[in-house]
């Protein structure tokens, strides 16, 4: 078989996160050294502190960037889908996700049980929004991408990209 | 002599042999050839009796020759065979079969007789083939290679054309041991990383789960408590199939590749409830 499906879709991150968009800006995330490509898996240790979220675009563009986790806080009961991690607005193009503002402050992934996906999802902005500030999403979990970016006129995504972590076992538990 | 003498020529005795060796002649008994069978066909009584006599020097039986010479009673015995039969490290065991061309070939490259199968021997030789077989039937949880196969009408089969079970590198019990122990985990934690063919091989066990719970009776509880580990994952299980499969005819899970393991470069998956 070697036709090419999408790893998103394979992922099913388009369909419960998003939906079927053309990508059209170049996003690169990576925790410190490690890169960050669709599906891969990055520990919650490595992945406390915010990644480095570079992008493409022209320079008066402004872009939004959230974070989210849709399987928490059990893939097979997501019963908070999903649960928000960051959001950063005004991003300028061309450059990375420091130069915004931070609506929702960075949060690391913590998932109690099973593989969690992780999914960054990067939208143009057509203003500079400032009501953003006004109106931070109330609670993190029960956050839906969707009404979001309707909310904010932000349409389709222009980037997404999505990791795998687990919860890493506790050094200490005695074997028996 | 008042005995009958059917497996001398065949065993001549050898330059420095034991005359204390044991005699598989009922020497005692009246010359009749029902009695010498008899006592062909059951070596564990021959190997009782040890009467040397030195004026019978026609034909001894050297134990080892005798050992040697019969299948499978013992399994140092069966390895001896096997390495005569192929120049296999593990050792190897018949197929259930018992056509002429087996008993032949069996007989004729074991170190004992240097000569064809005489209808005695090819006796003696069946009868403990057919004692060894139904001892060899038994399941043995081990990693011993069949020479050949069969399939259910009973026929040597040497390929694998069809068989559709995974074995999974491991013995049969270990096999469904590991295959409860990944459903369990599946249904517990919703997605799991595991090998690719482990994971191919779970659907079916998770779809089975997942149908049991989707009847919902007492039998079937019973029944997915007999094989999930965790007995709150099957409470847990038959409360909420109803409501997140209940439209959906199968295919409860979902596998998706990812990169392979950095250890041994095994081909890695997610596999994870749809």
């Amino acid at each position: 078989m070697s036709r090419f499906v999408d790893p998103l879709v394979v992922g099913r991150v388009i369909g419960e996160v998003v939906d079927l968009f053309v990508p059209s800006v170049a996003m690169a995330v990576s925790y410190g050294a490690k890169d960050v490509s669709n599906g891969c898996h990055v520990k919650p240790s490595m992945a406390a502190d915010q990644p480095l979220v570079r992008i493409s675009g022209r320079r008066n563009d402004l872009y939004t960037l959230l974070m989210t986790d849709p399987d928490a806080p059990s893939p097979s009961d997501p019963t908070m889908r999903e649960y928000l991690h960051w959001i950063v607005m005004n991003i300028p193009g061309g450059t990375d996700a420091t130069k915004g503002d931070v609506v929702v402050p960075y949060m690391g992934p913590q998932p109690p049980v099973g593989i969690h996906r992780y999914v960054l999802v990067l939208f143009e902005q057509k203003s500079r929004l400032v009501d953003g500030y006004a109106s931070p999403p109330a609670d993190r979990p029960y956050f839906n991408t969707r009404a979001f970016a309707s909310n904010h006129e932000l349409g389709l995504p222009v980037a997404v990209v999505y990791f795998n972590s687990q919860r890493e076992p506790s050094g200490n538990r005695r074997r028996r | 002599m008042g005995y009958v003498d059917i497996l001398g020529p065949y065993f001549p005795a050898q330059h420095g042999d034991n005359p204390n060796a044991i005699r598989f002649i009922a020497e005692a008994s009246p010359p009749n050839p029902h009695s010498s069978a008899r006592s062909t066909s059951s070596p564990m009584a021959a190997f009782a009796s040890t009467s040397p006599s030195p004026a019978i020097s026609a034909s001894t039986w050297r134990m080892e020759s005798l050992r040697a010479a019969l299948p499978a009673l013992r399994p140092s015995a069966s390895a001896a065979i096997g390495a005569g039969l192929r120049p296999r490290k593990q050792a190897v065991r018949l197929g259930a079969s018992a056509s002429p061309f087996l008993r032949s070939s069996f007989v004729s490259t074991s170190s004992a007789s240097s000569s064809a199968s005489p209808a005695s021997v090819s006796s003696a030789v069946s009868a403990s083939l057919a004692f060894s077989y139904t001892s060899s039937f038994s399941v043995e949880s081990s990693f011993e290679h069949r020479l050949f196969g069969t399939d259910v009408r009973g026929r040597i089969l040497a390929m694998r054309h069809g068989k559709r079970i995974p074995r999974l590198g491991r013995p049969a019990d270990q096999r469904k041991a590991l295959l409860r122990g990944l459903t369990t985990q599946l249904l517990k934690h919703g997605r799991i990383k595991t090998t690719k063919p482990r994971a191919k091989a779970m659907r079916k066990w998770v779809d089975k789960m997942i149908t049991l719970a989707k009847d919902g009776s007492l039998h079937k509880r019973r029944q997915a408590l007999g094989y999930i580990y965790e007995k709150h994952i099957v409470h847990a299980l038959f409360a909420e199939v109803p409501d997140r499969y209940g439209e959906r005819p199968g295919g409860y899970t979902r596998i998706i590749p990812t990169f392979p393991r950095r250890g041994d470069n095994a081909p890695m998956a997610y596999i994870e409830l749809v």
